[in-house]
């Protein structure tokens, strides 16, 4: 802590410690090309941290010591440097445009590039308009930003998992997500909260990262941008930049904040205790009871009460709640020629609408740069992140919150006659829950850069850069005896996992620029090694509810987990451009994996690039129609080891496999020692376009992918003792094409119209595989050769008899309904998705909507699977559809009659309710933010020392156009379970969200 | 350029040095699996893998078998949500079921284990392993292995017989369908090689001498060879380690392992059986799925004497709940799994004897059957014709083993199914073969169940 003060002191010392003051300078800054005034220009003495900026005429004036320099700088114009003289008391300055600056710079990996000489494919995403949007994580932020991207919310689950896939899924068995890297650290992404939630995943690891860090987002999709990652790169490259201080430029310090208030657009219905009794007793004539015996007749002959005396007890109230969002920020930066600095803390707050999860955030960043002279630099990128997760199941879990609110009978009563707390079948009491859950999660991450470059020459830099990625997650849970999962006598778990990734990356960078010939190599190395470990106590029985520790319990268990992976790289890239015309790439990776065996541990990963700036060409220039017409084309390959075993390729008996309390073996994996990388194979064309001075531009791209020697658990044969052999087995293919168009339509001094819209499709299929298999809860998906995965495997129902109000399915063979008869139904693929952003700025006024939309997707509501059962579920209620059945000849319904005999197949039988009547289009168009804010003029704000204030207001989630019965179309409850997409199964909506927010900046 | 070229080479070596210093770093070895190849070396390796295997057996037997046995029949009816569940309550089985490809796959994990055990330990040259204890733990695993092959047999009919652990996949491949008769013939090759290995003794959780003759008295029940039931019942009967202890409940009430129990697996909180949870009420915190049918209620409550002490009852409000409650051990989870109890020897022993027309005396059928009715609390039976005392042995059965692995496998094989459940489709009398298998193993091509 000492160490900390005293770095804090120096800071503030070398920053503050300068400024002896003797003259004041006044003056005017205005453009050169047209003379106007510039108001916001930075001014700064040189050396020293003593700044301004001009006033909105373009005036400033400034305290200098002797023989000061002053240092003008402003965005999109040069810098100017202007030794002032003795004496001097005026100084009217005229800036230039600075025409590099106005090329857009994008960082690609390992590098910076200009766009204009881009060849592979990739988006930048802004993070200003974004950052205030009420998603605790970066990734949820880029929803609809970029074409060829899909991130869906899995549920609203704050900090929950989010489902993203640049370009599609690749991979059947290894991992799906991109490479997230941030300041040049590859980022962890292993969910690390072990305790189940009913197959949902628990936490996002980059909801530690603060979206309001966040400089700008990167994203890498065709071979030729991501290749130089190899094997990390096949998912595709999201680079995150965080913000920097810079050079010469005064302190700044923003304050941001802003407070929301969600809720949820739409509630469970079931039925009333009245109308459960009448299906009840349907139920029971239909199955051959006696009228005069149904359950639901008078209490005087034996009954439980006629239908209409049944009560109607409310549970689905109690679970929603309006949820709290809070946000603070508070972030300092600036520097001066030798130092740069960037410090932002902040804290975020969110509740889940449903009652009681929550999560809460506390981040640190501290971004250093240090010269330490004219050829060598260090620096740091550090963040602390504390998080904090109050978790609670519901998904596939009969304990869970919505479960134990939506599932029991309507007619039953929340407490029994004691008060105590009433249970029913295998569902727990939601209000036992709400109460009583106790699960905590609390996360400590570090992710830490420090770099030093060496400019040995003008143009060749040596980098070398030493990075921790740092994950901690401490759990501690207590279950006690008023809720289920603490039974009989309290149940308790604390468990703690570490995910540290160490990283360690040279790179020489040769960059030079001659007549017409541009030039670009980069050659390095990377050394990465993981580590996971989990040690875990678990203690039962329970003195009282009120001893919660783990000591106190009568039986006490622990167990302990550890596994290692490494990575060895090296990569080489070359970049020529002639005449900003005619663009060449290419890179290579060999990578090494330490889960592979020793003779198949390495892969080797090419890209070429190409892109032909056609607009440069006389006779397209000529036609003076074009601002820009580029082409692009690009092919290589991207590896893949990720998600597979760390030992995957080994034959392999474990320990744990005890009885008697005595240490038991047992094999656990065959082994494969022929086991290696999955490859994937891209090629992209692409067409830049640009209009009017590029205020209208089209970027427009066609890729397709094959994956091969897909990392497959192939089943095998169950008689040799084993299920499934990890295998290069299998291949999948994405097609797509994206398209983004953007415009600046309106553009002058008062008011502005900027509009940018994108689309995108991606044809998913698998191409080979051994032999069909299935996942997901009852095996609804099934992956085989020729059809996409996320594909529902089902019954599918024609009709419902009007005749004899029974259920028709394809009946292949008209055999009989058998298993033979499942088919594919559909799949959970949007035939596309995109985006549509228009901003409106008037004078001091902005407003912003974005629309997001899938079109085409399927989903399996499992609540209506459950909740319209005919009778066979004994313990669960029903949904008003339920109603709708079929009840006499002639009735024409998709709902048939109510019965649990089997061979009806109604709701039960083979067909097991696995019916079609139950997978819905999940088409939908959302309005997902909308906003309105105010910069208050800087006129009225300077006489305050603040240099800017913004106050604005903004919705979330207002409005969604979709025919989906449920209460959200964009859903994933079971993302915990590979290969299965788009279950609806007691899954808290994603919240509508007001919230209003202050940004001010010092 | 002389500094040019220095430095770049005081860089490259550096960067060449870093590199050379960091290729062992893809040698990373598994913390807590052991490679396969030296799973089974000496004396205290080779009694882990035997303890894994008995760990195999326990997989299947604390939830999956147990209701394969109860809840087809009669005896118990599902109450919950799971449809593998209902489907088999319902005799509604597919090949896609969990609970079926869950079964099949253990118990040829279980069959894998012992394999690799009856082809490494004979062989093994540890100076500690004394020949006795190598008889001892090959025979083990001859038990383990028709155990399996018995409890396939039964559910599914025949079934491959793969004798050879699996190194590579291809180990497994080529071994088609065997006979059900084949089958039956694998495991009395293998209980009588286990008989001859295995030592005498009386531990109940591990297989010995004995508990090999107690299922080959089961295996030539199902195979209706009625003297050989009848010997290798008495053998077993004969000894004094085992009796029929009274009051009825005493064998499933703690500490277990009671003079009742030939074979039980032990289950502890640290490693435990949770059927319970499947059983108790949620007003005592269980799920409640498995509900003893009404009828059985009343049956056990007018016939069953003192095994009324499988029904509990809890009451919340005004509603009562009967529950099962073989499985109590909610809070120390170590309910054990019961596999073979003297009772069935006396019964096995009734039934061959009555097949064999020998009804009355001390060797007939009747006392064996009063033996086990008398330790009930119950009268002697009043059953007199050879199908009147087939007739009360069956119902006995029901009542005895209740919740254990008996009742569907004992309609079955005296072909009561139909009249006594009403599955009259007898296809539906034995298993599927799990669809994904079907898929996996192209020597199962054409060879499913018929009616799947």
């Amino acid at each position: 802590m000492k160490r900390i003060l005293l770095f804090f002191g120096l800071l503030a010392l070398s920053l503050y410690g300068y400024a002896q003051t003797s003259a004041v300078v006044r003056g005017r800054l205005t453009s050169a090309e047209d003379g106007t005034p510039l108001p916001g220009v930075n001014v700064l003495v040189k050396g020293t941290s003593t700044g301004t900026s001009t006033d909105a005429e373009g005036n400033y004036s400034i305290a200098v010591p002797e023989k000061a320099t002053l240092l003008f700088s402003f965005i999109g114009y040069l810098t100017q440097e202007v030794a002032l003289s003795n004496d001097q008391t005026v100084a009217n300055i005229s800036l230039e445009n600075d025409a590099k600056e106005l090329q857009e710079i994008v960082i690609v990996g390992y590098g910076e590039q200009s766009r204009k000489t881009l060849t592979g494919s990739q988006t930048s995403v802004s993070f200003d308009e974004l950052k205030s949007t009420p998603a605790p994580s970066p990734d949820q932020l880029i929803q609809g930003k970029a074409a060829g991207v899909q991130v869906t919310a899995n549920s609203g689950v704050p900090g929950g998992g989010i489902f993203i896939r640049v370009r599609g899924t690749n991979s059947i068995n290894a991992s799906n997500d991109p490479l997230y890297i941030v300041d040049g650290v590859f980022i962890n992404n292993n969910n690390l909260v072990r305790t189940g939630l009913g197959n949902q995943v628990a936490s996002n690891p980059l909801a530690d990262i603060n979206p309001s860090d966040i400089e700008s987002l990167e994203i890498l999709k065709d071979a030729n941008a991501t290749a130089i990652y190899g094997s990390r790169g096949a998912n595709g490259v999201v680079l995150i930049k965080t913000k920097r201080g810079k050079a010469n430029s005064r302190s700044r310090i923003n304050f941001n904040t802003y407070q929301g208030w969600s809720w949820a657009p739409k509630k469970f219905k079931v039925v009333t205790g009245p109308e459960l009794a009448t299906l009840q007793n349907e139920r029971f004539i239909n199955d051959g009871g006696s009228p005069e015996l149904v359950p639901f007749r008078s209490k005087a002959s034996g009954g439980s009460g006629l239908p209409e005396e049944q009560p109607t007890y409310d549970r689905i109230g109690d679970v929603f709640r309006t949820a709290r969002t809070r946000s603070y920020e508070l972030s300092a930066s600036g520097g001066n020629d030798k130092t740069q600095y960037y410090i932002g803390g902040g804290y975020f707050n969110q509740e889940s609408i449903v009652k009681p999860s929550e999560f809460d955030r506390y981040s640190l960043r501290i971004n250093l740069d240090q010269h330490l002279n004219d050829q060598v630099k260090i620096g740091t990128s550090t963040a602390l992140t504390r998080t904090h997760r109050n978790v609670s199941s519901n998904d596939n879990n009969p304990v869970g919150v919505i479960n134990s609110a939506l599932f029991p009978k309507s007619n039953l009563p929340v407490f029994n006659e004691n008060g105590t707390y009433a249970k029913y079948g295998s569902f727990d009491n939601h209000l036992a829950l709400i109460d009583n859950l106790n699960n905590d999660a609390t996360g400590t991450r570090v992710i830490s850069n420090v770099f030093g470059e060496y400019a040995i020459t003008e143009n060749l830099t040596f980098r070398t850069s030493w990075s921790i990625d740092f994950n901690d997650m401490y759990e501690n849970n207590y279950n006690n005896t008023l809720i289920l999962a603490g039974q009989p006598k309290g149940t308790a778990t604390s468990a703690l996992s570490r995910d540290i990734t160490l990283l360690n990356e040279q790179t020489l960078t040769y960059l030079k620029t001659w007549d017409k010939l541009s030039l670009q190599v980069i050659a390095g190395n990377t050394i990465q090694k993981n580590t996971y470990q989990v040690t875990s106590l678990n203690g039962q029985q329970f003195p009282t509810n009120s001893l919660e520790t783990i000591a106190s319990a009568a039986t006490q268990t622990g167990t302990s987990t550890k596994a290692e992976s490494a990575l060895l790289s090296y990569f080489g890239k070359a970049s020529a451009t002639w005449n900003q015309r005619y663009t060449l790439d290419a890179s290579f990776r060999a990578d090494a994996s330490s889960r592979f065996g020793v003779s198949n541990r390495w892969g080797y990963f090419p890209a070429v690039g190409a892109a032909w700036r056609l607009g440069e060409e006389s006779f397209i220039k000529d036609l003076g129609i074009f601002d820009e017409l580029k082409l692009r084309a690009s092919v290589g390959k991207t590896g893949n080891q990720a998600g597979i075993s760390e030992y995957a390729s080994i034959g392999l008996w474990q320990g744990g496999n005890n009885y008697t309390d005595s240490p038991g073996t047992a094999p656990l994996q065959l082994a494969n020692p022929n086991l290696s990388w999955e490859e994937t194979r891209q090629w992209n064309v692409g067409l830049d376009l640009g209009f009017f001075h590029d205020r209208l531009t089209f970027d427009i791209n066609y890729y397709d992918k094959y994956t091969s020697g897909l990392l497959l658990n192939v089943p095998v044969p169950l008689k040799s003792g084993y299920s499934s052999l990890l295998q290069n087995y299998g291949a999948v293919s994405n097609k797509g094409f994206e398209l983004t168009v953007t415009g600046d339509i309106i553009r002058n001094s008062d008011f502005q119209w900027t509009s940018s819209f994108n689309i995108s499709t991606n044809k998913n299929k698998i191409e080979k595989l051994a032999a069909p298999f299935t996942t997901g809860s009852r095996d609804i998906f099934r992956l085989q050769e020729g059809i996409p995965l996320y594909s529902f495997w089902i019954y599918k129902q024609l009709y419902v008899d009007p005749q004899t109000g029974d259920a028709v399915y394809d009946d292949k063979g008209n055999d009989g309904i058998t298993v033979a008869d499942r088919q594919i139904v559909g799949n959970a693929w949007p035939d596309f998705y995109g985006g549509f952003t228009n901003t409106f700025r008037y004078k001091a006024f902005d407003v912003n909507a974005f629309f997001y939309f899938e079109k085409g997707a399927q989903i399996m509501n499992m609540n209506r699977f459950f909740l319209v059962h005919g009778g066979t579920q004994s313990n669960i209620g029903y949904i008003p559809e339920q109603l709708e059945r079929w009840q006499k000849p002639g009735d024409v319904t998709d709902i048939p009659r109510m019965t649990t005999v089997a061979s009806s197949n109604n709701y039960g039988g083979t067909v097991q309710n696995l019916s079609s009547r139950y997978l819905e289009d999940g088409s939908f168009i959302r309005l997902r933010t909308v906003s309105l804010g105010y910069n208050v003029p800087k006129a009225l704000l300077s006489k305050y020392r603040v240099a800017s204030l913004r106050l604005y207001v903004q919705g979330t989630n207002l409005w969604t156009g979709t025919g989906y019965s449920g209460l959200d179309p964009e859903v994933n409850s079971q993302s915990g379970v590979s290969n299965t997409k788009n279950f609806d199964w007691a899954t808290v909506p994603q919240p509508r969200t007001v919230q209003v927010g202050l940004n001010i900046g010092l | 350029m002389n500094t040019y070229s220095k430095t770049i080479t005081a860089a490259v070596t550096a960067f060449t040095l870093l590199l050379s210093s960091c290729s062992d770093i893809l040698d990373t070895k598994p913390y807590q699996q052991l490679p396969a190849a030296g799973a089974i070396t000496d004396a205290t390796s080779a009694n882990a893998a035997l303890l894994g295997a008995y760990s195999n057996v326990q997989n299947y037997y604390s939830l999956n078998y147990p209701t394969l046995g109860f809840l087809p029949a009669d005896n118990v009816r599902f109450n919950g949500t799971l449809n593998q569940f209902l489907q088999t309550d319902q005799n509604a089985l597919t090949p896609d079921n969990v609970i079926i490809t869950g079964t099949w796959t253990t118990i040829y994990q279980a069959i894998n284990s012992a394999n690799t055990i009856i082809d490494v330990v004979p062989g093994l040259t540890d100076p500690v392993l004394t020949e006795a204890e190598k008889n001892k733990i090959t025979g083990e695993a001859y038990f383990i292995r028709a155990l399996g092959y018995f409890d396939l047999g039964r559910g599914w009919g025949g079934v491959p017989l793969v004798l050879k652990p699996t190194k590579t996949i291809s180990d497994a491949q080529g071994i088609r369908r065997s006979s059900l008769p084949q089958t039956y013939d694998q495991v009395l090759a293998d209980l009588t090689k286990a008989e001859e290995l295995l030592p005498e003794a009386a531990t109940r959780n591990r297989a010995v001498k004995k508990t090999a003759q107690a299922l080959r008295a089961r295996l030539h029940l199902y195979r209706e060879q009625w003297a050989e039931a009848e010997t290798f019942a008495s053998t077993v009967i004969g000894n004094s380690s085992y009796a029929l202890i009274t009051p009825y409940k005493a064998f499933f009430t703690a500490p277990f392992l009671t003079n009742e129990s030939v074979f039980e697996l032990t289950f502890s909180n640290a490693d435990p059986n949770t059927i319970w949870n499947n059983w108790y009420p949620s007003a005592l915190g269980g799920q409640y799925n498995f509900q003893p049918t009404t009828d059985f209620i009343g049956v056990l409550n007018a016939k069953g004497g003192n095994r009324s002490s499988l029904l509990a009852s809890v009451t919340t409000g005004s509603t009562t709940s009967i529950y099962g409650n073989l499985y109590n051990r909610s809070g120390l989870r170590d309910d054990p799994a019961y596999i073979l109890r003297i009772a069935e020897l006396y019964l096995i022993r009734a039934e061959a004897r009555a097949q064999q027309d020998k009804l009355d005396g001390t060797d007939g059928a009747l006392a064996d059957l009063n033996a086990v009715r008398q330790r009930a609390g119950l009268a002697n039976s009043t059953a007199v014709t050879k199908a009147e005392v087939l007739l009360a042995i069956e119902d006995e059965r029901r009542l005895e083993f209740a919740f254990e692995a008996h009742r569907w496998f004992d309609l079955v094989r005296t072909k009561r199914a139909g009249d006594v459940l009403g599955v009259t489709d007898t296809r539906k009398w034995l298993f599927p073969i799990p669809l994904v298998d079907m898929g996996a193993d192209p020597d199962l091509a054409g060879e499913q169940n018929p009616g799947y």
